[in-house]
């Protein structure tokens, strides 16, 4: 067996030529206050600072309702913060821009285009030619698993599928930071296992920034640098648990890893901490 | 494979045809009535308006005003719909206007739009214009309302501005809900049709169909309401079979040709 290095230990690694990490995404004391329907304004996130490093892989993991996707709305430059600014690339973010790329909880294909037409969506926007952008979308339909279901319309697709098929079209246009929103909530659990090993090959070939949200302790340790774990009402922090597991990872070696089995079950403890908490606020 | 049931669908409008000319023979001939004839009698007069030239010129300047008249209204209504639909400005300002003009039977507006524009195309036009935006306003609106923002912040993502956003997702994410908008336009085009014809007395296929009413020829008056109810039912299947096709990709819908949907 070939254990690499960490990207942890790499980073610490003393030497002239190493760059000291940088932030792609700075989170600085973003809150979002919602309106809600009885008029009353409704905090839906309080205080939140983060920064995730460049080439991170960054994992949001909270109770239902807690603001996950609303932090990585703001991220995504969908949703602006009621205080507090966010940053690409120290830059403020005002807008939605292909740099990165959501993956959403309610997929959003377009219905009217087929498998392919959706993937082949953003590379044709960013002026691919049509050839190139069709042989690049073919690969990346048979990486998610749906070859044979090109010509297929989003309505003839399972749940599970869709999914696969908005993964397939946010990777089309190669974003630099990946926002994935429960991304793959829907899969029975053999598809979900190939697909995470198929992002983390994706991730430590390319080097993305990802901001993956997830209700699985299991998937987030498993993916993961980083875990950022939210509480909920308001939504806070509530602690940021840095996964220090060799990579690459294979789930089989994982699973019997004691340092993995500690992380998942100290951060489920958390997990009840804080579900009890929400129970009786 | 065709089922039993598949040939009772082809079969059922049919027997609902027949049905409907034998109940009018009967109830024909048994009341006697000199302005009622039977279906008979107005189906010989069919073919002797057909075979008239001056009814076929008069038949087709009225097809040529509702096509004119429709295909200006959609293409005014559907980009002010959609615009509505994604901007509360947009559609705070042109929704009383819409509100007032709504309940008003457009044909009521024949003599006043007569008064500025006398009794020619433009006046009968603008009136099937008026028919038709309403619906086809309407169902834009509502279909533009109803986009899933995720998809447009998915295509925002990808790059699109506002202005693409608006032709290259909102339009065909509301174009089933747009096309149905269209379809009851299209029959309103022929109903402001026929009684915009029917007030400015000129041309046209409402012109023959009153002018027989007034001279007491019963059949050709039945015999147009057959021809006109044929060419709505024409029309009607028609453009079914055309939005069908467009929205093929859309959720499965009852897709059996109803025209007061
Ligand atoms: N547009 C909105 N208007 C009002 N309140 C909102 C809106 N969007 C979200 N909220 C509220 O903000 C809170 C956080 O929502 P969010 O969708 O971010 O949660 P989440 O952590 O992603 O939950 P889940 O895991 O169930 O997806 C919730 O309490 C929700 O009611
Ligand atoms: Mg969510």
């Amino acid at each position: 067996m070939k254990v690499l290095p960490s990207r942890s230990s790499e980073v610490a690694t003393p030497g002239p030529a190493r760059q000291p990490a940088t932030a792609m995404i700075e989170i600085d004391h973003v809150s979002q206050v919602f309106q809600t329907s009885a008029r009353k304004d409704h905090l839906a996130l309080s205080d939140i600072s983060l920064t995730i490093e460049d080439g991170a892989f960054v994992s949001i993991l909270g109770p239902s309702g807690c603001g996950k996707s609303t932090l990585l709305y703001i991220v995504g430059g969908f949703v602006s913060p009621t205080s507090g600014s966010a940053k690409v690339k120290g830059k403020t973010i005002t807008a939605p821009g292909p740099d990165r790329g959501p993956v959403f909880q309610e997929f959003a294909l377009f219905p009217w285009k087929t498998v392919l037409g959706n993937v082949m969506y953003g590379p044709r926007q960013q002026g691919v030619r049509a050839t190139e952008a069709e042989a690049q979308s073919r690969a990346l339909i048979e990486m998610v698993g749906l070859k044979g279901y090109e010509n297929f319309f989003p309505k003839e697709l399972s749940g599970g599928m869709k999914q696969r098929v908005a993964l397939a079209r946010t990777l089309a246009y190669h974003p630099e930071v990946l926002l994935m929103d429960e991304p793959f909530g829907a899969l029975d659990a053999h598809t979900r296992t190939r697909l995470q090993n198929d992002l983390l090959n994706i991730w430590e070939r390319d080097r993305k920034t990802v901001l993956f949200v997830t209700h699985s302790v299991d998937e987030a340790v498993f993916l993961s640098d980083k875990v950022v774990m939210m509480s909920r009402s308001p939504g806070r922090i509530r602690q940021v648990i840095d996964i220090d597991l060799p990579r690459p990872r294979r789930r089989t070696e994982l699973l019997l890893d004691p340092r993995y089995q500690k992380y998942v079950v100290d951060i489920e403890r958390m997990f009840d901490d804080i579900d009890e908490a929400g129970v009786n606020p | 494979m065709t089922s039993s049931a598949a040939i009772g669908r082809r079969v059922a409008p049919l027997l609902a045809c027949i049905g409907l000319l034998a109940a009018w023979q009967v109830a024909a001939l048994a009341l006697k009535n000199d302005s009622f004839p039977t279906a008979l009698e107005a189906m010989r007069a069919v073919p002797a308006i057909l075979g008239d030239k001056e009814a076929l010129i008069n038949i087709l300047a009225s097809l040529r005003r509702m096509a004119i008249g429709f295909a200006a209204a959609v293409a005014v209504s559907i980009p002010l719909g959609l615009l509505m639909g994604r901007s509360r400005t947009v559609a705070a300002f042109f929704n009383p206007l819409l509100m007032v003009i709504y309940p008003v039977p457009k044909a009521a507006l024949m003599p006043i739009i007569m008064l500025w524009l006398g009794v020619g195309d433009i006046a009968k036009t603008l009136v099937i214009f008026l028919g038709v935006s309403l619906p086809v306003i309407y169902h834009s609106f509502e279909g533009a309302k109803a986009v899933e923002e995720k998809m447009l912040w998915s295509g925002a993502a990808m790059g699109l501005s506002a202005a693409q956003c608006l032709v290259r997702i909102v339009l065909p994410a509301a174009l089933p809900e747009i096309l149905t908008g269209c379809r009851t336009g299209l029959v309103l085009a022929l109903i402001t049709m026929i009684t915009s014809e029917m007030i400015a007395r000129q041309s046209g296929a409402g012109n023959i169909l009153f002018n027989a009413l007034d001279m007491g020829q019963y059949d050709t008056v039945f015999a147009m309401i057959i021809i006109v109810g044929a060419m709505g039912i024409g029309l009607d299947a028609a453009f079914e079979k055309v939005r069908a096709r467009l929205v093929r990709w859309s959720e499965p819908q009852f897709d059996m040709p109803l025209s007061f949907s």
